[in-house]
């Protein structure tokens, strides 16, 4: 009876590490595969069941090994982390493009950007003032303010593409959201079908929740039957096996169920969000106030002004045009630069300005040096935009760095690590080898045994 | 700590890709010749830069402002040096005609008419013109004289130029300054010539006497004016000269700001690119490295 038993316990080691050995394969196998973690067979002595009983014997308890299922090794705490930090980071990634798409809009410092043109403009300004008659240096002006007009314009159209990729980038995303939500609603199914114990299934499901967390920052809570519930802000987007669903429209996601907006955690879709709107539209806001200062402060000056034929009270720029997509110049004064007006109305002492004076038109080449004028409202708006990129850009980085921090302390306990592989690999070998020189033995035992019997018939 | 092989990979492509940034920043440092290229590369600094930027093209239109100025004062300048020695001959003229030294009416008029010449003659002077502008009209269109009659057509505005942030200069003197107003109970120079022409041509000795004090006046009134015109202009030649140092200057701060100290962007090279071979040698040697490689 015990050597019969001990064939069977010798086959148990052999099966179990058959499996120790197909494991070690599969690890291996996945060493690169995204979201895999490593897997384990749990061993276990088999031998302490006692079964009390008449006919129990005492030494058949040694049944060998057993193994009750693979493990999925990983620090739940430490995936967790490293799913928020990766999401915060795909945020400040997404935010870093977007304000660098931004700043690339305004070249500056350079002798090609708006305030070189804005300069340029006032230098047409002096120089009309020095030679209000000629009709060349006035046209030079016109062209001066087309070259600004059109810097404006180019900045703001550059500005509504930033906006209008974004929201574009957007309404994907809430169609990835979608998606991801049902195939994690699948998947939470299918392992609530086999138990909760479908490592690869398990797996797949975990880098599923990355995915949309770095999309929409949500996070994932266990739930029964090892199924998990992924929350968006707060809200379910994943209940179990059943998941909502998230509209767009423009650039805003918005709840299905009730049309409440989608509050996104630190991720893509925040970024995107605070780039519609927060950046954007302070950005714009900026830009138009410098067209509306520019504009305001010349028509004001100009106005009082007297052109060449002695006429006043004319516009230089068009004064319905306040913001930086719809600045341009006057009717009165486009294509005709004898209408520009350079003259100012009153000199100092008693006598009455002459047509070729160009007091006027040094007046406005001043408005350059004011103290609030567009020149400073345009600086203050690169200075203030070049320090929040390059604060964007110190943050990503450094969201790089604790992103990867995270990621290696959940890689210290889930990923696969060849060496250790190697060594599983030659232990589970070598016990395989142990098991079936144990097999062999107990075979050849029962030949002797079996040979003892013929003799002694 | 447990660490598996997608750690160094991980770690190893994060840390290459920062060196190689690294060394593509300090490379580009020097090829094209400036530190600060985007307000975010230190946004505190650049703003300096953009606002060194707007004060050199300022400055350098103040520049072209200055230089109009300095050619109009100059050109007033010798016309009315070449007017003082207009006035000295008819100066030499009256009182050669006041001395009764010529007595005979043939030398008479070719004194008066001598003396009409240099009216004219003057009278051209102050229709001088810079770029097809008369100097001494003020802000008014046209010629600053009638060329016949000689009644000033311009008027008595400044014509003001910026030559430097917050100073002008008037660039002109108008004609009344120079040549006196015709409104006046003697009239202006050319009223005075021509009383002088006629005086002389008649052996009027009274009137010439008279009209000699008023010759010395108008000589006077210009003398003035060529003093005023000449102190102007050792005025504009001490901003431009004071301009042009600050304008190196700004140059130099624009520079120590934007541009990369050659020295230290080759250095910066150097340490980077030494820091990635490094790095690349490092990653190399460790990576490919496993158990395999030692179990039969």
């Amino acid at each position: 009876m015990a050597n019969i038993s001990g064939l069977y316990t010798a086959l148990s080691g052999m099966q179990a590490h058959r499996r120790v050995l197909d494991t070690t394969a599969h690890n291996l196998a996945n060493q690169a595969t995204p979201g895999f973690h490593r897997q384990r067979v749990e061993l276990r002595a088999a031998g302490l069941g006692v079964t009390a009983g008449v006919f129990a014997g005492t030494d058949n308890a040694l049944l060998g090994v057993t193994t009750p299922g693979v493990q999925r090794l990983l620090d739940q705490y430490a995936e967790q982390r490293a799913t928020r930090e990766y999401a915060a980071q795909a945020g400040t990634q997404t935010l870093q493009t977007n304000l660098d798409r931004i700043e690339s809009t305004f070249r500056e410092p350079s002798d090609d950007g708006l305030a070189a043109q804005l300069d340029a403009f006032w230098a047409g300004w002096s120089d009309v003032s020095t030679h209000p008659d000629d009709l060349g240096a006035r046209t030079q002006l016109l062209e001066r303010a087309q070259g600004v007009i059109d810097a404006l314009r180019g900045a703001s159209t550059d500005l509504d593409a930033v906006e209008q990729s974004a929201r574009v980038e957007v309404d994907a995303i809430a169609a990835d959201i979608n998606d991801l939500a049902a195939q994690i609603a699948d998947l939470n199914s299918s392992i609530v079908a086999t138990g909760g114990t479908a490592n690869d299934l398990l797996d797949r499901r975990d880098l599923l929740v990355n995915q949309l967390a770095e999309l929409s920052g949500a996070v994932a809570r266990p739930s029964a039957l090892g199924a998990v519930d992924v929350l968006i802000g707060g809200r379910a987007i994943v209940t179990g096996t059943t998941s909502q669903t998230v509209d767009t429209s423009g650039g805003v996601v918005t709840w299905t169920i009730d049309g409440a907006a989608v509050n996104a955690g630190p991720s893509r879709l925040q970024a995107l969000n605070q780039t519609i709107g927060d950046i954007v539209p302070k950005y714009r806001a900026a830009l138009d106030g410098v067209a509306a200062t520019l504009v305001t402060e010349v028509n004001t000056l100009h106005s009082g002004g007297y052109d060449l034929s002695g006429a006043t009270g004319r516009d230089f720029f068009d004064p319905a045009g306040l913001s930086a997509a719809t600045i341009g110049l006057s009717g009165d004064v486009a294509g005709q630069p004898a209408q520009i007006a350079a003259g100012a109305p009153v000199l100092p002492g008693p006598t009455p300005p002459g047509p070729l004076d160009g007091e006027l038109a040094r007046e406005i080449a001043a408005i350059a040096d004011r103290a609030t004028g567009p020149d400073s409202e345009y600086r203050s708006l690169v200075s203030t935009l070049g320090a929040q990129v390059s604060d964007a850009t110190r943050r990503n980085s450094v969201q790089a760095q604790v992103a990867l921090n995270a990621a290696t302390a959940a890689d210290s306990v889930g990923g696969v690590s060849v060496d250790e592989e190697m060594a599983n690999l030659i232990a589970a070998q070598r016990a395989y080898e142990a098991s079936a020189r144990v097999l062999t033995t107990v075979d050849e035992m029962l030949g002797v045994l079996m040979r003892t019997g013929v003799v002694g018939r | 700590m447990r660490v598996t092989n997608a750690m160094v990979l991980r770690s190893t492509l994060l840390d290459l890709n920062q060196s190689l940034s690294r060394l593509r920043a300090s490379q580009a440092d020097l090829s094209t010749g400036r530190v600060i290229r985007k307000m975010s590369d230190d946004p505190t600094r650049a703003t300096d830069a953009v606002v060194i930027r707007g004060d050199l093209r300022r400055a350098e239109q103040r520049s072209r402002t200055a230089a109009d100025a300095e050619s109009r004062l100059r050109l007033t300048d010798s016309a009315l040096v070449s007017g003082l020695d207009l006035l000295t001959r008819a100066k030499e003229l009256t009182v050669r005609a006041s001395n009764g030294g010529v007595s005979d009416p043939a030398g008479r008029a070719a004194i008066a008419t001598e003396m009409s010449a240099i009216r004219d003659e003057m009278l051209s002077i102050a229709n001088t013109t810079y770029l097809d502008r008369p100097i001494f009209n003020g802000t008014a269109a046209g010629a600053a004289y009638d060329s016949s009659s000689g009644a000033y057509l311009g008027n008595g505005a400044a014509v003001i130029r910026e030559v430097a942030a917050g100073t002008t200069i008037a660039a002109n003197i108008t004609g009344e300054q120079v040549f006196g107003t015709q409104a006046g109970p003697t009239g202006d120079m050319f009223a005075v010539l021509e009383r002088l022409s006629t005086a002389i041509a008649a052996g009027d000795l009274t009137s010439i006497a008279a009209e000699h004090v008023n010759l010395d006046d108008a000589t006077g009134r210009l003398s003035a004016a060529t003093a005023e015109i000449g102190s102007r202009a050792a005025r504009l030649d001490g901003i431009r000269v004071r301009a042009s140092a600050s304008e190196a200057d700004l140059r130099e701060r624009l520079s120590t700001i934007e541009d990369t100290d050659l020295a230290e962007g080759l250095l910066g090279v150097q340490a980077n690119e030494n820091a990635y071979t490094a790095a690349l040698q490092a990653a190399s040697r460790v990576m490919p490295v496993s158990l395999l490689d030692f179990l039969r």
